[in-house]
């Protein structure tokens, strides 16, 4: 799903050109995954209050061809900028990556990243040091604007960079903004789950660990309002309280209709079969679970 | 600020977890009342709560999903205050293919030091409370985890914490954590590394006593909470013949895992079962032939002296000098008798595995009544 805001330009790669196997294409989408953006949070959070911003490095993974990026973690690197000059420490940069490229060994540099969306003369010189690092492929630039500051909201922009001007220089280049996705495997996705149940809950806290049996019974309520909520609007529309929404009642026949209507009796029968599996596996864990329990304690009145 | 200063210095305090040089003096500040109460230097607060912050949770779910090795190992960074333990950061440990003991683990320490060191430059916490380790099916016993948390226990503030992350758990849409640590009378024989059958009945221990579960929390920083509120928000779709699902799309749509009527996992569940029930006795049949083996020699042994008083009193009655009463230790080597915490680590897998089937086909049993209520 898309990050930020709408204003990313989705580059047609041009089919005709053959591509040349020695020049990488331009990157055209880029996926981050959520561990990268909460790190850069992370990270903005422990700045010293003489940082406006902070960067970092990007790691990741790219297409064969080059036009996909996948941003898949990211690590925090020292820079110092003021009126003069910028500095990044790249014996840092070079150390940690060394040590994440021990673990993931996959994954590597694909650009950098800072908070806010300030895109200066220092963002092309940092820019231009992160392209000799990706070199051959071009370095992106992700900006993630946090939301603390008054006036912007929380988003996050992706961009690549060409140079600019007769002579190209390292400080002079037009950063172009390119569409951005939140990309995260199914089985991570429970993670973010209890991520933002956490996020709402009072205090932003929540027990562990929830058993499945509880987090079965919120997903099942939750069904069912749901449920309540159309059921509610679609007796509106039908008492003339409301006037319904055309879009919406296909949306529900195209949602509730596609539900299995065949004949009863085959379900019925398929369903005790899997009914009594399922409650034969059950009896069969509760019984190694005694014989286990029934072992353990028989190891100590062995004596 | 004295919070964060008294860190340092705690940090400083602590007999360093890895090689890592200790940081200059630290400049002491005065500690305010209010904190006073709350910040202990000699440790003396008990660890009430473990409380995970949400970046570490969703480093730990990558790590371990995209790991392909079996054991998957990392770090835990944070500090404690006033009873709660609050673990701010954790980073993998790279896995070893070879068995080079020596050399991995100076490596690894390298690596620790290192890596340390470099989050120190970025104001992240830098002091270890722990490591996590990934698990599938709940079976989370073995001995690995066991040393590791033995040495921890010993070495590090408060003993730290493991915190165990259920892989298949999470695949089914339940992200699972659990905080434990090791249980003092299962540490206790650990020490004297002695798991005979007398000592296990001194320490009352089976596989449920040793680990002692702590409570867990989830934290999300209100920057982070104010960030996923805005993921999770849906924007109207502009094009007016949208689908369904493409009509008001958000970052983070709702997901319903949880209600998958799949039961692919059952039979790996079952599988792993069997496999730890044969294990489990390929262990026991070492230790009866131990036992065997144990009980043979002190028989030879309790043979030979009894022969030899027979032996003396024949002489003593004949008026000759009684033969020497020799050492029976010295003759006879009565082998040590044989640990039993592989066994019982066994054992606890299998119930493990048990009770994370036993709750699978309790889910089924629900999602499949919930699927015939609604057709």
């Amino acid at each position: 799903m898309a990050l930020g805001g709408s204003s990313a330009i989705h580059i047609q790669s041009s089919t005709t050109v053959p591509a040349l196997a020695s020049v990488p294409r331009t990157p055209s989408s880029i996926t981050v995954h959520p561990v990268a953006l909460f790190s850069i949070l992370d990270h903005y959070l422990r700045r010293t209050d003489d940082q406006p911003r902070v960067i970092g490095t990007l790691l990741g993974t790219r297409s064969p061809d080059g036009t996909q990026v996948h941003v898949r973690s990211s690590f925090a690197v020292l820079h110092s900028e003021n009126d003069e000059q910028v500095a990044v420490d790249m014996e840092y940069h070079r150390t940690m990556y060394e040590l994440h490229s021990r673990v993931t060994a996959k994954e590597a540099i694909v650009g950098w990243y800072s908070t806010g969306s300030n895109l200066n003369t220092y963002s092309a010189l940092i820019q231009n040091f992160y392209s000799q690092e990706t070199a051959p492929h071009q370095a992106i630039h992700v900006a993630l604007t946090t939301g603390a500051e008054e006036g912007e909201e929380p988003g996050v922009q992706a961009f690549v960079s060409s140079p600019v001007g007769v002579f190209p220089k390292p400080e002079n280049c037009i950063f172009v903004p390119v569409p951005v996705r939140l990309q995260y495997q199914e089985s991570e996705r429970s993670g973010l789950d209890l991520l933002t149940q956490t996020a709402l809950a009072p205090n932003s806290t929540t027990a562990q660990p929830v058993t499945s049996i509880a987090n079965l019974d919120a997903t099942l309520s939750t069904v069912s309002q749901m449920l309540d909520r159309v059921l509610a609007y679609v007796r509106q529309v039908l008492a003339g309280e409301v006037e319904g929404d055309k879009a919406l009642g296909r949306y529900l026949m195209d949602t509730l209709g596609v539900g299995p209507i065949s004949e009863k009796g085959g379900e019925d029968k398929a369903f005790n079969t899997s009914l009594q599996d399922t409650l034969m596996i059950s009896y069969l864990a509760n019984l190694v679970r005694s014989q286990a329990e029934v072992s353990t304690r028989l190891a100590l009145v062995a004596a | 600020m004295a919070a964060t200063s008294m860190a340092a210095a705690l940090a400083a305090s602590l007999p360093a977890p890895t090689a890592a040089p200790t940081p200059a003096a630290p400049t002491y500040e005065a500690i305010p009342a209010s904190m006073a109460k709350v910040i202990d230097i000699e440790a003396e607060i008990p660890l009430q709560v473990v409380q995970l912050d949400g970046l570490v949770v969703t480093k730990i779910i990558k790590h371990a999903r995209e790991s392909s090795s079996a054991t998957v190992h990392g770090l835990l960074l944070g500090l404690d205050l006033d009873g709660t333990l609050e673990v701010s950061n954790a980073f993998a440990l790279p896995h070893h293919v070879s068995d080079e003991d020596e050399k991995s683990t100076k490596s690894s320490a390298r690596y620790q030091a290192s890596m340390l060191r470099s989050l120190r430059e970025v104001q992240a916490d830098d002091s270890v409370v722990g490591f996590y380790q990934a698990t599938t099916l709940g079976a989370f016993f073995n001995q690995n985890l066991v040393e590791i948390q033995a040495i921890h226990q010993e070495k590090l503030r408060h003993g730290g914490v493991v915190i165990v992350h259920d892989l298949s758990l999470t695949a089914r849409g339940n992200a699972s954590f659990r905080a434990f640590r090791l249980t003092s009378s299962f540490l206790d024989a650990y020490k004297k590394s002695n798991f005979s059958t007398t000592s296990l009945v001194n320490h009352r221990l089976t596989f449920s006593s040793i680990l002692e579960e702590v409570p867990l929390q989830v934290r999300v920083n209100p920057l982070l909470a104010s960030f996923l509120g805005s993921l999770t928000k849906s924007t109207p779709s502009l094009l007016p013949d949208a689908s369904p699902e493409t009509a008001a799309p958000s970052v983070l749509p709702p997901s319903f895992s949880a209600l998958d009527l799949g039961t692919a996992g059952l039979t790996k569940n079952l599988e792993q079962i069997i496999e730890a029930v044969d294990s489990y006795r390929t262990e026991e049949g070492n230790l009866a032939f131990l036992s065997r083996q144990i009980a043979r020699e002190r028989a030879r042994a309790d043979n030979y002296v009894a022969k030899r008083k027979e032996e003396n009193m024949a002489r003593v009655a004949q008026d000759l000098a009684p033969l020497p009463e020799e050492d029976v230790a010295r003759l006879f080597k009565i082998p040590a008798e044989p640990s039993r915490l592989e066994s019982m680590l066994l054992l606890g897998q299998i119930d493990a595995y048990g009770k994370s089937l036993a709750s699978t086909a309790s889910n089924n049993i629900i999602n499949m009544w919930s699927a015939k209520a609604s057709i």
